[in-house]
């Protein structure tokens, strides 16, 4: 299964630019762009309200089950999933095998206007993962400063008392 | 497989831990959660389980350490449902999977569940189109406290007798024994796979 592909500077900003953009123009509260198995490639908006590492990880197991669900009644599978709050909203967007866009918006603001400006965040970001992966098809880090640490002391338990 | 993104010199890996239903993983997430010292940053734990303390979906625990100098790491823990019916869950779990912990319950009546379990993860794999003998794992033999628990070398006999032997812990999870050990080899056998995969090749 190919993966993400590294990410390079200019993948970042790109992906930023993108979300930024997104904010700017829907007036979403915050923006994320996730790995299908969880983690978090990009996000922006209002973080300070959000734990953007958890619902990450939340939305990726849900939008794989509704996936999953929609393989059951015949449907290859869903785009969109929107889910209408009292307060807020969510917009889940499919972009590629691997990533998903995640939408958090004030629930007065109009579903369909999310969707409307999420179709081009979609599409660059999608564009901007088709450079990065024909940037390196096998996928390959910079090792000059990787240096392990010394792993067996990574994780610790307090001390016993 | 690991997200790498050399901008923010972050690297992000999942683990998940496997095992048959009720053998105690999600008790090494609440005990890892609870005792950890000397990391960067601990995020909550987060359950989705039933009433009955089993897990529904899964259980997820974010955790930041330096493993690798100049990068920040993000470790992001999972535990899968362990009963058999669940199994469609597991497999969206194992999504992205970078190495596993499997947990095994050690009690002589559980021998059964812990090599159809060991058997479902490598069916679950190859469903991903993941090879089995490329994902790094260790084996927890956990509840090494019960009066009928099966010897170590009788559960290795079971579980740990490919060709290429994985490092296996005992521990009692529910007294944070042994619980670190693997969590530890685990992070070690991953890190040194990105290392070896990525390294520039000599001609």
């Amino acid at each position: 299964m190919p993966g993400l592909p590294p990410l390079i500077e200019e993948d970042v900003q790109t992906l930023d630019a993108a979300l930024d953009e997104l904010l700017r123009r829907s007036e979403a509260s915050i923006a994320l762009i996730i790995d299908k198995g969880g983690p978090v490639i990009s996000q922006r908006g209002a973080l300070e309200n959000f734990d953007a590492t958890t619902i990450a990880a939340l939305a990726a197991g849900s939008f794989c089950a509704t996936q999953a669900i929609a393989g059951r009644i015949g449907e290859s599978g869903f785009a969109n999933i929107y889910q209408q709050g009292e307060h807020h909203s969510l917009l889940f967007c499919d972009i590629d095998d691997n990533v998903l866009l995640i939408i958090i918006f004030k629930a007065d603001i109009s579903a369909g206007a999310i969707k409307y400006y999420a179709v081009s965040t979609v599409r660059q970001v999608s564009r901007q993962l088709q450079k990065a992966r024909q940037r390196s098809p096998q996928g390959s880090m910079d090792l000059v400063s990787m240096d392990v640490a010394d792993v067996s002391s990574i994780f610790k338990a307090k001390p016993r008392v | 497989m690991a997200i790498i993104n050399q901008a923010t010199r972050e690297l992000q890996v999942k683990i998940v831990y496997y095992g048959p239903g009720k053998g105690g993983k999600t008790t090494n997430l609440e005990q890892i959660h609870a005792h950890v010292q000397n990391v960067q940053e601990k995020g909550k734990l987060v359950s989705l389980a039933t009433s009955s303390d089993r897990t529904l979906f899964f259980d997820f625990l974010p955790i930041e350490a330096m493993a690798i100098k100049g990068f920040k790491t993000k470790f992001q823990l999972y535990t899968v449902p362990g009963q058999v019916i669940y199994n469609t869950t597991r497999q969206l779990v194992l999504r992205g999977v970078d190495g596993i912990v499997f947990v095994a319950d050690s009690q002589y009546d559980k021998m059964a569940e812990n090599v159809e379990s060991f058997q479902n993860l490598q069916d679950n794999l190859k469903a991903l189109k993941f090879e089995f003998a490329e994902i790094p794992y260790v084996l927890q033999f956990n509840k090494r406290d019960l009066p009928d628990a099966a010897p170590v070398e009788y559960m290795e006999f079971l579980l740990n007798n490919r060709e290429v032997r994985v490092p296996s812990f005992t521990s009692v999870a529910s007294q944070c024994e042994g619980v670190f050990e693997p969590l530890n080899m685990i992070t070690r056998l991953l890190l040194n796979k990105f290392i070896n995969q990525n390294a520039p090749k000599k001609a």
